[in-house]
């Protein structure tokens, strides 16, 4: 999104090392992330796409062996600094993972759960509001709105990823990071949740993994193309596909490597 | 070559059919045994659930029992009724010499006239009146009754004389000889007397036994697993905690009891003999049962719903505590109903820390002395009356019974609650 002609930055990344005990996963990144856009992520197969995604909410830290060197700066705020606190990054950075991962529990709660450890919600009605809103935005409302209180594991594949959308969106995050999320779906439910990420970019900034090109050209406005542990070329999508700077690029976009 | 591969498929087919067959014969086997075993028990304990009585005449003579007029209720307490009940045993054959008289008394429990004294007691009208009273048939003619004891041997190799089993079958004969359900046994304290010993001490001793082993072991166990598996850091040291517990877990049941009586009676100086220390040191041994089990069902909780919790916001501690330990509790619980039902059947290290001693009364609290089922059984099995035979088997069968209840019920856990992962 431009305002006043000039590309609003979100996530500015500078030399970022990432390292798995003594091997290097990821060489020198310097990426900048767009303001209410969808940037892309892609590249083949351990190319550290992830690795870099799983960057950006500092979910690396899980990882006992995984080393980040660097700045990654959101909001002029270095997250890799010492006095950067986890719980309130992830807060305003929301996750949706590769493999729906719903809570065990029913959808209303894992809706519900964000706002309740962040305290969000003063009342019973708020959170219902929280909860009917963020199923909305999800489009999952309809099919749902009358089985709230069943568990969200007895949904279909599509529906639970998009129930994981709805809780990670309850939060209201600035950032959404999405790590390959249809890669367990369906096509009919892929175009569900493609369609929904174009709408959620009014609201927040999106970084999407895909292993799948079409994808990548359907729903991004930005690209980054990765390749073993490097990122080889970015820039708005339509450059990216139509006429790549880097032979690399071209070869992989054209499916000759991957 | 088609004929050399034909051979080889029928040759594998054999392999696959001989392999089911030895399966087959492994799981016949088993199941022969535990029907041998459970026949054996069955057959020699189910009679220890009945118990005979003889009915005899019995007349309260206030001047026998040393009784001034209109006694008050703390007379009637106070009162001497053996004299009343040595003569109604002796009235039961009114020739009978004083040998004889002697054999009569011997026919009923070693406490007849408590007995007696109970029926006054609920009915002081009695006083003076003559009342058919049931009185607990000594154990030796409990066997006769039941069957077990053998009549032919010669009189000098048997607990009954020639001339009690004369007055009893003459009372068989009568009706004066009943069989009814053995409801002492399960109120009782232990006894000398066959006929009177019942479980009552030795199951109110492993219930609180086992109730001091999960206030204690449950606790301690699911925190040191839930810090061992979610927070503490992967290395050497944790390495070397993990294959101790292990350890822990194959050390044999008696030096968890030496360890209690060096440490918890000679060092601690606590009471001897109680479910207490028992329960203490049981809880030793059921530690590392509940930690493996605990950190198992933690393992078994997906990476991917840690990751969602985190994602969201959650800190170490509220994913831990909201997600991961509740999810884990199905597999801990029915791991933690194991190792008590582990503990409750542990013998050795009840008899070293002294729960092995003779308690003819019922513990009111894990701090009075107290046997323990497995215990009550060795000691039976020890004595050498033939009425003692019965109530091993029978003991076996209410500790099987209340071991099956509890495996029962960490399935039923195990299966109920256990979430499906979709």
């Amino acid at each position: 999104m431009k305002k006043n002609g000039v590309k609003m930055i979100k996530i500015n990344s500078k030399n970022v090392d990432v390292f798995y005990g003594k091997k290097q996963a990821l060489f020198n990144i310097n990426l900048d992330i767009e303001e209410n856009q969808v940037t892309a992520l892609i590249g083949p197969s351990g190319c550290g796409k992830s690795t870099f995604l799983r960057c950006l909410n500092r979910m690396n830290d899980v990882i006992d062996i995984c080393r980040v060197k660097g700045q990654i700066i959101i909001n002029d705020f270095d997250i890799n600094d010492k006095s950067c606190d986890v719980v309130r990054l992830r807060e305003k950075i929301g996750m949706v993972f590769q493999k729906p991962n719903p809570f065990p529990k029913t959808i209303y709660e894992n809706i519900s759960y964000g706002p309740t450890i962040h305290g969000m919600a003063q009342s019973k009605n708020e959170m219902d509001e929280i909860v009917e809103t963020s199923l909305k935005k999800a489009a999952l409302w309809e099919e749902v709105k009358d089985r709230l209180h069943e568990p969200g594991t007895g949904l279909s594949g599509g529906q639970q990823q998009r129930l994981c959308i709805a809780r990670a969106i309850s939060v209201k995050p600035e950032v959404i990071l999405m790590d390959e999320p249809c890669s367990a779906l369906d096509p009919i439910a892929t175009a569900q949740i493609e369609e929904l990420i174009d709408e959620l970019k009014k609201d927040h900034t999106i970084i999407i993994v895909t292993h799948s090109m079409a994808q990548a050209a359907r729903v991004s406005q930005n690209t980054g193309f990765f390749h073993l542990g490097e990122l080889i070329e970015h820039g708005s999508t339509d450059k990216i596909f139509k006429n790549p700077e880097n032979k690399k690029t071209q070869d992989y976009i054209t499916g000759r490597f991957g | 070559m088609n004929k050399n591969k034909e051979q080889l498929l029928n040759k594998r087919y054999k392999a696959e059919k001989r392999f089911r067959l030895y399966g087959q014969s492994a799981i016949f086997m088993a199941l022969l045994f535990l029907t041998i075993f459970i026949f054996k028990i069955f057959s020699t304990g189910y009679s220890a659930f009945q118990k005979t009585w003889l009915i005899v005449p019995v007349t309260f003579d206030a001047e026998l029992m040393m009784l001034e007029q209109n006694p008050s209720k703390e007379d009637l307490k106070d009162a001497d009724y053996y004299d009343i009940a040595l003569k109604s045993m002796a009235d039961l054959d009114p020739n009978a010499n004083e040998d004889q008289e002697n054999d009569l008394k011997r026919m009923v429990s070693y406490f007849f006239e408590r007995e007696i004294k109970r029926e006054l007691l609920n009915d002081p009208s009695l006083i003076g009146k003559t009342k058919d009273v049931y009185l607990t048939a000594s154990d030796d003619l409990d066997q006769v009754f039941k069957g077990n004891y053998p009549r032919d041997l010669p009189e000098d190799q048997r607990r009954v004389t020639d001339y009690q089993l004369k007055i009893f079958d003459q009372l068989v004969e009568l009706g004066k000889v009943e069989s009814k359900f053995n409801l002492s046994f399960f109120t009782y304290p232990d006894s000398r007397e066959a006929e009177l010993a019942g479980i009552a001490s030795s199951f109110m001793g492993s219930i609180f036994s086992i109730l001091v082993c999960l206030m204690i072991a449950f606790p301690v166990a699911v925190l040191a697993a839930i810090y061992l598996e979610e927070f503490a850091p992967k290395n050497r040291f944790t390495d070397f905690i993990e294959v101790n517990i292990n350890n822990l877990a194959a050390v044999p049941s008696i030096v968890f009891g030496l360890l209690g009586l060096g440490i918890l009676l000679a060092v601690f100086q606590l009471p001897r003999s109680t479910p207490l220390v028992g329960g203490i040191t049981l809880s030793l041994m059921t530690l590392p049962t509940i930690i493996i089990a605990c950190r198992a069902s933690l393992k078994a909780v997906p990476p991917s719903i840690r990751e969602a919790a985190l994602a969201m916001g959650a800190s170490k501690m509220q994913t831990t505590m909201h997600h991961t330990v509740p999810l884990s509790m199905p597999g801990t619980l029915s791991g933690t109903i194991i190792g008590l039902a582990q503990a409750l059947g542990e013998t050795a290290p009840l008899i070293l820390i002294g729960m092995v001693a003779f308690v003819n009364t019922i513990p009111g609290s894990p701090l009075d002395p107290a046997a323990s089922l497995p215990v009550q059984i060795y000691i039976w099995a020890e004595s050498a009356e033939r009425g003692f035979v019965e109530k091993v088997s029978a003991c076996i069968m209410v500790l099987l019974g209340f071991l099956i209840i509890m495996n029962l019920f960490a399935q039923i856990i195990r299966h109920k609650f256990e979430k499906k992962w979709s």
